[in-house]
């Protein structure tokens, strides 16, 4: 067998992705009694992890280790740290926040005011949403990218999430067997994490579709028609070398979102959202160390059922997306030292995370708190169309709606290109420049696995999926971090 | 939830965390070393 680690990454996929396709309710189902099973047993290893992880990387970035280079000692940095800044942005800014911007907030405060009054839930809701986006969740990327880029620029080894495995502990039997196992992981860790992806965002642009023209009743006809329109768009930049093109095109989704997020925030209740935006900072810094270490234990079923949908499913969905994300940022990275990689990647995609729930949310929570606006049954009858619904009492609301629309699209298109070229690059032992057959089998197995969670209709299905797909990740990492470690060691400083 | 079941699944996470401490304490082979100092 020429290369089996492509061949059974394949077709675990393509099986799950045909259970799924076959068999919708009967994977979602089984997806959701392992995840939970999984979750009631380890949630505190969960959380122990993503904790342990920011310490490490606080200890990292403020240890003698800092002022190391990833990549060799007279490397300088590729990009200027403006252009890194954004390129970072991007990879952070992907469609999650467009689909969640407003919609998380509310739901959190749909389920906090049971037990708050409304202005203490709006309040806690905001916490909970930045801590879900903040530095835990980056810590779990700036790590994984760390650890790429240490061994990738600096000892010269493949970009896999084998390479750390096998350059601590040697080319013998285990480790090149553990390693194996490694990749595998990431890859169908990564596929499922970008199939629940396409489903967001194509249940996002299908709402956006339905407001603008003033379509009512579309059925699932709309939802597969942008799912056609989404596959037939990346198809062409799979089969050509695009080059930066893929960047100026993340770019411009990036853009289009800035400028949105600047047009709300001047056009809407400005006093009230950077209110709402300098308040959460500051819960958030007050709390988010204790916050990482919470289980919840002592609480009821139903506060524990929110922890494992919400919190513990969005950290093993960031374990999910690590290995993607942390190869792009790795890749943009080489030449910077391991204290400002750490420092930056941490902190400034969390601090415009913070800006940007401050206002969307803001926008959610001025509408609940201060007008008639029926918001909250919107929440509960329709989370996909929430941000359409509020950018709807704003001027030019056609305008923001295509922007929403526009952004989310480009971001779908260029993710999975990415992610494509990313999974090529794994199941093909590093090869930077993968053939278009293999990106173009990722690229059918990334549309089928987004169309059976399509088909789940479910956003809570699509979750449990990812989740299933991701959690080995958990122990992958930690891996990961102590070959690094170990590696250090060896550092003469 | 089943009680047998959580207790293999937490095992098996406290035979993880013990395998990591081993293997960040475990001394490494020479020529491993050599060739890390080399890079």
């Amino acid at each position: 067998m020429k290369n089996p680690l492509l061949i059974v990454a394949l077709m675990i996929t393509t099986i799950i992705a045909i259970w799924g396709i076959v068999d919708t309710p009967g994977l979602a189902d089984f997806a959701k009694k392992t995840v939970a099973t999984e979750f009631t047993s380890r949630a505190w290893f969960i959380m122990l992890t993503v904790s342990f992880l920011l310490i490490t990387s606080i200890w990292l970035a403020f240890s003698k280790y800092g002022a190391l280079k990833l990549g060799k000692d007279n490397d300088e940095p590729e990009f200027s740290t403006l252009s890194w800044l954004a390129m970072l942005f991007s990879a952070g800014m992907g469609v999650g926040l467009l689909y969640w911007g407003t919609a998380e907030p509310l739901t959190h405060f749909l389920s906090v005011s049971d037990f708050d009054d409304s202005k203490t839930a709006a309040e806690t809701a905001l916490f909970l949403t930045n801590f879900h986006w903040g530095f835990h969740a980056w810590a779990i990327y700036a790590v994984t990218g760390m650890v790429i880029a240490y061994f990738s620029f600096r000892l010269e080894y493949p970009s896999l999430i084998s390479s750390p495995i096998i350059c601590v502990f040697g080319q013998t039997r285990l480790p090149r067997i553990v390693g194996w196992i490694a990749d595998l992981m990431a890859i169908v860790a990564i596929a499922i994490g970008l199939g629940g992806s396409v489903a967001m965002g194509v249940f996002q642009v299908k709402e956006g579709i339905e407001v603008l023209f003033g379509l009512q009743d579309t059925g699932f006809g709309l939802t597969l028609g942008v799912f056609s329109v989404l596959c037939l768009s990346y198809i062409l930049p799979l089969t050509v070398d695009l080059g930066k093109g893929m960047a100026l095109l993340s770019n411009a989704a990036m853009l289009v979102a800035g400028a949105l997020l600047i047009y709300l925030l001047l056009m809407g209740p400005t006093y009230f959202l950077m209110g709402g935006i300098v308040q959460g900072m500051g819960e958030y810094l007050g709390s988010f160390f204790v916050h990482g270490f919470r289980t919840f234990t002592f609480m009821d079923d139903k506060v524990g059922n929110w922890f494992q949908s919400w919190t513990l499913t969005y950290m093993v969905w960031w374990l999910a997306w690590a290995p993607f994300v942390g190869v792009f940022i790795a890749r943009i990275s080489k030449g910077r030292t391991i204290r400002e990689f750490l420092i930056c990647v941490i902190t400034i995609p969390s601090a415009f995370s913070v800006l940007w729930f401050g206002v969307f949310g803001g926008l959610g929570f001025y509408g609940i708190l201060n007008t008639d606006l029926p918001i909250l049954n919107v929440v509960r009858d329709n989370i996909s169309g929430v941000t359409f619904y509020v950018l709807d009492q704003f001027p030019l609301s056609s305008v923001t709606t295509a922007a929403v629309i526009l952004a989310a699209f480009l971001f779908l298109v260029t993710s999975v290109v990415s992610a494509a070229f990313v999974l090529g690059m794994f199941s093909t032992g590093g090869d930077l420049n993968p053939s278009t057959r293999i990106k173009l089998s990722w690229g059918f197995i990334l549309g089928a696995l987004g169309l059976v969670m399509i088909l789940s209709d479910s956003i809570d299905a699509v979750k449990s999926i990812i989740a299933l797909g991701a959690l080995p990740f958990v122990f992958i990492v930690l891996l990961l971090v102590v070959c690094f470690l170990k590696a250090l060691k060896k550092e003469r400083i | 939830m089943n009680n047998i079941l959580d207790t293999i699944m937490n095992i098996q996470v406290f035979a993880f965390i013990g395998l990591l401490i081993w293997l960040y304490f475990k001394p490494d082979r020479k020529d491993l070393t050599d060739e890390h100092k080399k890079k």
